[in-house]
């Protein structure tokens, strides 16, 4: 594969995008095109993943203009990881859709399509304010899905999350546009390559690019800048939820490790403030969720509590951490969209996700349940799931880096995980059967009708997934270790886009 | 064959659904043949390989140092032996006390468990011993969970307790492995490491110590097991009598040539068994339920283990591997023939058993045989293990006085066991008067009493058990030792405690009576399982405090949280005060001032503004003053783009003022104060971040570059355009998508909620103006004649905006400023000429700019612009890339007046309501 | 300087915008914020040489730097999308645009009841309920 296929990834999602805005109201169209883009996206990245198993780079300037004016799009094996694993994700979250009827609005499928791009190219490009305008591309559908309901009847707990989201996610983007500024203003270019080190040379520009990470971190929602997901994730759709969860604070989290690994050279002397901070993330985020009463509240601040865990890889920065922060980052992003999926599947079924407004659904959608139960149990970190993989390497990593408390908070972090995973499980699945249950406020459906095939093999599918990758981790360990080596020592990534 | 040993017992998993499918209860015998099957494969593994222990791995995960080791040596040997055949045992018994069904569930989880518990004493590789202790925990707690809704809290506190040991032995596997740098158990217990950190040692023990608590329910994490009595009988007989409770036990063995000498770890071991000891015998003796009582006997007997455990001598090691193997046998024939009580007999509580009358003699002879066994007499396995048990706390080493208390506490220990023995025994079948119970079938009582009579025989000939027991515990003691389990010691001292113990022992029996009412006032102060869910509640209430700090919709309270963040980044840039370069040329004009005055003019009056319309009015204030400095900057584009911008976005908000109060709500000074100190601060922090970090510079080589090769490269003049369309056009075109996804987003909002309904404008209908067929007049002839030219000059804008200000951009926006002129200078909503396909010319923008992009391609690279002379005109892509762009502008700006200006008006409150007013009634 | 004051001035407007309760006034907040931003950027190309870029001039000492002119273009037109949806997110709420947390209970079925979740499809998730849900 030639690296002039990275910008088709964003190409064709637009066109495909700006082709079904354009054609209207075709339900079958939409389906059609949504799935085909996306599992051509997905398959792209597997077969970007078999090209750089060697551990090479790819990259391209744009317009194939000279280097330093061209926007350069690379791709090393942790973007590849990316771009497959968020490929993946948005086909199982759009399977989804399908199943529960969504693409038949007009709307959903672009606005997918867009988000897609954006992820796609966030993810490729190595030039700081191409990233800023493609996070704004991944935001604008965004904003757009958030809002999706049938015709008049989105209730205000969703305009109000929508303009917490909006208003947030338009602060951080100015923030990191000033930070971009300021790089420019102190480095004299916004293109990583010729940004390698410098924020390890000079303060200034690690002052500059701090703001830029700073407002990431506000993206990936870290401990003190966390509360707006917990409250907006969970005010839109459960399908909306579960594609976000896995893209947006992803993209930021990746972005991190990258412009960490390369501007600051991985630089060890601000490694303490990551670790303490994201140590507070987990602690913040897990309570949060042990207090919360709704499924989707619970399993948002869950996402605080793990991007903790993910970026405490790379404030570890050894290879081990890296690579275990790697790890935990693909294992979440598959875990939390299984998680949101099968309560979504039970949110869009029985009509509610409070604790006890729906209960006893463990005999009644025993397969649902099963999933639900695989997936939070990887979540909590136990094996022979994924989640235990992770968990135990990270712990190795951290002890091994010399940051023992860290380690002791992750391990008693995962504990309070598996209580208010235990919480959602005997709120919902267990307890008194049929209460709530397609009577009180699910529209006074038929309490005969279950959750569908359809509705329920996303969130089966990727709980298999988790499973899969717990008992044959080595496979993505294996591409988890290329892909942090790749952070490790840059040189390889700034090489290639230098000589692009 | 260790492999095979374990794909037996795997195997009756996987089957097991079948199994119950076709002969539903039956399956119990079934599925215990693969157990026997892994148990002889198990002895043949281990005499194959005499000398050495059986060995086998495959590669899990190499990344991590991870195999899929297994080893059999003697210790594991004994272990998989107890679990692989008491787990047949329990197997058939099942296949009669369940009633007929399927039970699926049940025998895919004791089967899994069964595996579990094999794979734990097997793993050579202590990250695959990890999992299989949480397996084991796993299983038991769905074991305990589907015996209906009374197992579920019970299930939810074992998983608890259970899991936060699990953790505790996370962290002793990371610590071992970090340290040691192995994650091979056979060679990380002979590290030196062990002896050279005390600390680490130390650390670990405590560790290992607390896994192995919860698991064996060892004070102070004692309080699940008797919880976990809510589980069918079979599940208590296998996991709370003879596997799960064991693994702990296991760990202990397994870990104590590494840690034996480590001080603490002695401490802990030998005061909490015995602690544990003591508390569950006196329990057990004040219960009635006889399973319940079962359950204390069970803690107080692991208390006994794991304090010979902690004395560690060889002796007290043998003991231990002696009495694990006679409580697994009495324990589980015990449980079993309770159940088999219960079956028959309806209850198993002492007080209604009085009232009937069991002639059931095989199962009494059964029970008394274990009972003996587990009080300790002669020509009983029990009897054995006890006299080893006593010789061996006797010298414990130390200082006399703690040989003498260890050794007092055990008697007393032992005299209570004897005590509560009776209490079953009798308890069970003391009633005389009353309903009679039959005996149960075979099926029912085989299993048990083999396993009570396996206690006779080996209590008869002990020395059967001499060569495993001698392996098994020279493993745990890391030296040879060799074992000569007899009946007769001789008149020892040990003998003559255990006179003493029947002596005791019989009294409390035969007093049995008084004792209860001596014990029955004795209430636990503080019961385990309060502690449990007290500490679950005191989190949740804590978690809920945690999310109330971030508890709310309104973005002022998150928007807060990150400006002081970024002011407390600019704080730490200027303590850190890395010294700056000097500032390039003479960065302020004279003339700038006015603008900074014209801004600060318009900010303080934003600030101030009390009504919507005029905060509008004096934003845009600052909107041109901005315009103006770009000018003053040399930026025309961006100046013309600031000033359109600025007119357009006034359009939609003059739009929208229409739905909106005309004043803004008072704000209490308590309210505001905060505002204006946090928003001079975040000022402060950017002028000083503006003022350090730019201007130190001189050009970027990336500008010299645009400015010396743009025009020949893009034949380009206008600079800023060439970067916008040729040299960074995937920036352009990020930005046309999300100027026309901003148009759908618009169109999916008001899709999903109307609008709130237009306020009714209090016109004064006798004034001249009133009619706007009149007072439009002006307007609509000006925009006769003005409309068509705006459209022209946009199109030239569009044109010409390679080479002067121009561009795709500005020339959309003049249009999309002509279709708001239209907008405006219609009489009413309805007469506005503004219908058009909006979202069709979207669509059509990001296509069109797109499609340029990949023709592109033809030259090798997405975007890249193609040149090229038509008509002897020049021409490049980039112009039709532009188009694009203009589509998408104009395309938005209609979307915004198509669906917010002609909203189906409402007059006065009393019009159509939006939904939400519907439910607000 | 000049420009470092009023940028300050700016953030201090627009911080003090988006911290009151009317959505208006957050969104003005912003629009104040995104004159700074770019007024930033144009900084972080230098103020000292400001003719305007055109052509291929000889002499660069005096001619502006037009990256950060194409940067802030870019900006300018991303920040007016974006004020457009929050415009129409301010009159899609309750009757006014207050962004306080709603008290009136309108969605009587709790934060955990997006009628997003439940689309126009009749019996996927679809809750004719809704409205009377929140009575």
């Amino acid at each position: 594969m030639t690296a002039s296929v990275l910008p088709l990834l964003v190409a064709v999602a637009l066109l495909a995008a700006g082709f079904l805005v354009a054609c209207g109201d075709r339900p079958r169209l939409h389906a059609t095109v949504l799935l085909t883009v996306l599992t051509a996206v997905t398959a792209t990245g597997v077969g970007l993943v078999v090209t750089l198993a060697d551990g090479g780079v790819l990259a391209h300037g744009v317009g194939r203009w000279p280097f330093g004016v061209a926007i350069p799009f690379a791709a090393d094996m942790f973007t590849a990881l990316m771009l497959t694993v968020t490929g993946l994700l948005s086909l199982t979250v759009a399977a989804f859709a399908l199943a529960q009827g969504r693409v038949g609005t007009r709307y959903f499928a672009p606005l997918v399509l867009v988000l897609t791009a954006g992820v796609n190219g966030a993810l490729s490009t190595a030039d700081l304010f191409n990233l800023f305008v493609f996070v704004e591309v991944m935001l604008l559908p965004s904003y757009g899905l958030f809002v999706l309901a049938a015709p008049g009847r989105a209730p205000l707990r969703q305009i109000a999350g929508a303009r917490l989201y909006v208003t947030v996610n338009l602060l951080t983007s100015t923030v990191f546009l000033a930070g971009v500024g300021f790089v420019y203003g102190t480095a004299g270019t916004v293109n990583l390559a010729e940004l390698a080190g410098a924020a390890r040379r000079d303060e200034t520009v690690a002052l500059a690019t701090a703001v830029c990470l700073f407002a990431l971190g506000i993206k990936a929602a870290v401990v003190p800048v966390h509360g707006w997901l917990a409250r907006a994730y969970p005010a839109t759709s459960p399908v909306v939820t579960a594609l976000f969860s896995g893209l947006h604070t992803k993209v930021a989290i990746y972005a991190i490790y990258r412009i960490y690994a390369v501007v600051f050279d991985g630089d060890t002397r601000y490694l303490w403030v990551g670790v303490v901070v994201f140590s507070l993330t987990m602690v913040v985020g897990v309570l949060g969720a042990v207090g919360e009463n709704t499924t989707r509240s619970i399993l948002a601040f869950h996402m605080v509590s793990q991007i903790g865990y993910i970026l405490l890889g790379v404030a570890l920065f050894t290879e081990v951490g890296l690579t275990a922060g790697i790890f935990y980052l693909l294992h979440h992003m598959i875990v939390k969209a299984s998680l949101f999926l099968s309560t979504g599947a039970v949110e869009v079924r029985y009509g509610t996700g409070t604790l006890g407004g729906v209960s006893g659904l463990a005999r009644r959608e025993p397969v649902v349940a099963a999933a639900f139960l695989v997936a939070a149990l990887s979540l909590a970190g136990l094996p022979p799931f994924s989640g235990f993989v992770a968990k135990f390497s990270l712990v190795t990593a951290a002890l091994d880096a010399g940051r023992s408390t860290a380690a002791v908070v992750m391990i008693l972090v995962s504990l309070v995980t598996l209580l208010s995973m235990l919480k959602i499980w005997s709120g919902v699945f267990w307890g008194p059967v049929g209460e709530g249950s397609g009577g009180e406020g699910s529209g006074g459906e038929p309490a005969g009708r279950r959750i569908g095939v359809a509705l329920a093999a996303p969130a089966v599918v990727l709980a298999t997934v988790t499973l899969g990758l717990g008992l044959g981790a080595e496979l993505l360990l294996t591409l988890a270790r290329i892909a942090a080596a790749g952070l490790h020592d840059p040189s390889g990534y700034v090489e290639a886009v230098t000589g692009s | 064959m260790l492999f095979a040993c374990l794909g037996a017992s795997l195997l009756a998993c996987v089957a097991a659904p079948v199994v119950t499918r076709t002969v539903g209860r039956a399956a119990g015998w079934v599925s215990a043949l693969p157990l026997l099957v892994a148990a002889t494969l198990a002895v043949t593994a281990r005499v194959a390989a005499p000398g050495s222990a059986a060995e086998a791995r495959v590669p899990w995960m190499p990344t991590l140092g991870v195999d899929l080791a297994l080893r059999l040596d003697d210790l594991a040997l004994l272990f998989a032996l107890l679990v692989l055949v008491v787990g047949a045992a329990v197997l058939g018994y099942s296949a009669r006390y369940l009633g007929r069904g399927r039970h699926t569930s049940f025998f895919v989880l004791m089967t899994a468990f069964a595996t579990a518990m094999l794979l734990l004493v097997l793993a050579d590789d202590l990250v695959v011993l990890f999992v299989a202790w949480e397996a084991t925990t796993l299983c038991s707690f769905l074991l305990i969970a589907r015996s209906g809704p009374a197992g579920r809290e019970p299930a939810v506190r074992t998983l608890l307790v259970t899991a936060a040991g699990g953790l505790a032995l996370l962290a002793a596997v990371a610590l071992i492995v970090v340290r040691t740098g192995t994650t091979r158990i056979s060679e990380l217990l002979t590290d030196p490491v062990w002896t050279r950190d005390p600390a680490f040692a130390t650390t670990v023990a405590v560790l290992l110590a607390v896994a192995a608590f919860t698991k064996s329910a060892q004070f102070p994490f004692h309080a699940w097991l008797p919880d976990s009595m809510v589980a069918i009988t079979p599940v208590s007989a296998y996991l709370h009598a003879a596997a799960m409770v064991k693994a702990g036990v296991y760990l202990l063995l397994r870990f104590s040539p590494a840690v034996s000498d480590v001080p603490t770890w002695r401490l802990l071991l030998v005061t909490g068994g015995l602690v544990t000891a003591v508390i569950g015998a006196v329990a057990a003796l004040r219960r009635h339920d006889l399973k319940e009582l079962l359950a204390y006997s069970t803690m107080s007997q692991l208390g006994l283990l794991t304090a010979l455990i902690g004395v560690g001598t060889p002796a007290a090691l043998t003991a231990a591997v002696v009495h694990t193997v006679a409580h697994a046998l009495f324990k589980s024939a015990l449980f079993m023939l309770v159940g088999v009580v219960d079956h028959e007999a309806g209850t198993r509580d002492i007080r209604r058993l009085r009232t009937m009358r069991l002639s059931m003699p095989v199962t009494a002879v059964a029970t008394g045989t274990a009972a003996a066994s587990m009080a300790g007499v002669p020509l009983l396995l029990g009897f054995v293990s006890k006299e080893s048990m006593f010789a061996a706390f006797l010298d414990t080493p130390g200082p006399a006085w703690v040989g003498a208390t260890v050794t007092g506490v055990a008697v007393v220990t032992a005299v209570l066991t004897f005590a509560y023995s009776g209490r079953i025994v009798f308890g069970a079948f003391a009633g005389r008067t009353g309903r009679v119970v039959r005996e149960a079938p075979v099926t029912l009582w085989a299993a048990p009493v083999l396993c009570a009579l396996a206690g006779l025989v080996l209590g008869a000939a002990p020395f059967l058990l001499d060569p495993l027991a001698a392996g098994a515990a020279s493993v745990a003691a890391g030296t040879p030792v060799d074992v000569h389990l007899v009946l007769w010691h001789g008149l020892t001292l040990a003998l003559g405690m255990s006179v003493l113990v029947f002596v005791l022992g019989s009294t409390v029996v035969v007093t049995r009576r008084r004792v209860d009412r001596v014990l029955a006032p004795l209430r636990a102060t503080v019961s385990g399982i309060a502690v449990v869910d007290g500490s679950r509640a005191g989190l949740v209430r804590l978690g809920a405090v945690v999310g109330g700090w971030t508890g709310t919709d309104a973005p002022r309270r998150h928007l807060a949280v990150p400006v002081v963040c970024v002011t407390a980044i600019a704080l730490v840039g200027v303590l850190g005060g890395s010294p700056l370069r000097p500032v390039v040329g003479d960065p302020s004009l004279p003339l700038d001032w006015l603008l900074v005055a014209l801004v600060a003019g318009g900010v303080l009056a934003a600030v101030r503004a009390r009504t919507r319309i005029a905060a509008v009015v004096v934003v845009g204030v600052t909107g041109f003053a901005t315009a103006l400095w770009f000018f003053a900057l040399g930026a025309v584009d961006v100046a013309l783009t600031q000033l359109l911008v600025e007119i357009l976005t006034v359009c939609v908000m003059v739009l929208l003022l229409r739905r909106l109060p005309v004043r803004f709500a008072a704000e209490r000074v308590r309210r505001r104060l905060p505002a204006a100190l946090l928003a001079i601060a975040a000022g402060t922090a950017t002028t000083l971040g503006v003022w350090a970090f730019t201007g130190r510079r001189e050009m970027s080589a990336a500008s010299e570059y645009f400015l010396r090769q743009g025009e020949q490269t893009t034949g380009g003049a206008n600079v800023v355009n060439t970067i916008l369309v040729d040299f960074r056009a995937m920036d352009t075109l990020g930005e046309l998508t999300v100027l026309g996804v901003a148009g759908v987003a618009v169109a999916a909002l008001l899709h999903a909620r109307r609008p709130v309904p237009v306020r009714s404008a209090r016109l004064d209908d006798r004034s001249p103006l009133a009619d706007p067929m009149d007072n439009t007049v002006f307007v609509r002839t000006v925009t006769r004649v003005v409309g068509p030219l705006i459209v022209l000059l946009s199109l030239l804008l569009l044109v010409r905006g390679h080479q002067e200000p121009g561009g795709g951009f500005i020339a959309a926006l003049v249009g999309g400023a002509g279709f708001a002129l239209l907008y405006l200078a219609a009489p009413s909503d309805p007469a506005a000429r503004i219908r058009w396909p909006y979202l069709l010319l979207i669509g059509c923008g990001v296509v069109v700019g797109t499609g340029t992009g990949l023709l592109g391609y033809v030259d090798g690279s997405f975007l890249k612009p193609l040149h090229g002379e038509v008509f002897g005109m020049y021409l490049t892509t980039a112009l039709v890339f532009d188009v694009g762009v203009y589509l998408a502008v104009v395309g938005v700006v209609l979307t915004a007046f198509n669906l917010l200006g002609r909203q189906h008006r409402v007059d006065g409150p009393g019009g159509a309501p939006a939904p939400d007013e519907v439910g607000a009634r | 300087m000049t420009l470092a004051v009023t940028a300050g001035l700016l953030v201090a407007g627009a911080v003090y915008l988006f911290l009151q309760r009317e959505m208006l006034r957050v969104i003005l907040g912003f629009v104040l914020l995104g004159h700074a931003v770019n007024l930033a950027l144009m900084a972080a190309g230098g103020t000292s040489r400001r003719a305007a870029p055109f052509g291929s001039p000889e002499e660069l000492s005096a001619v502006a730097d037009p990256l950060p002119q194409a940067f802030v273009l870019t900006a300018i037109v991303i920040a007016f999308s974006i004020t457009v949806f929050m415009l129409v997110l301010a009159v899609t709420g309750r009757e006014d645009d207050t962004t306080e947390d709603d008290t009136t209970g309108e969605v009587g079925t709790g934060p955990d009841r997006p009628a997003g979740g439940s689309d126009a499809v009749p019996g996927v998730g679809t809750d004719p309920a809704a409205d009377g849900g929140r009575r």
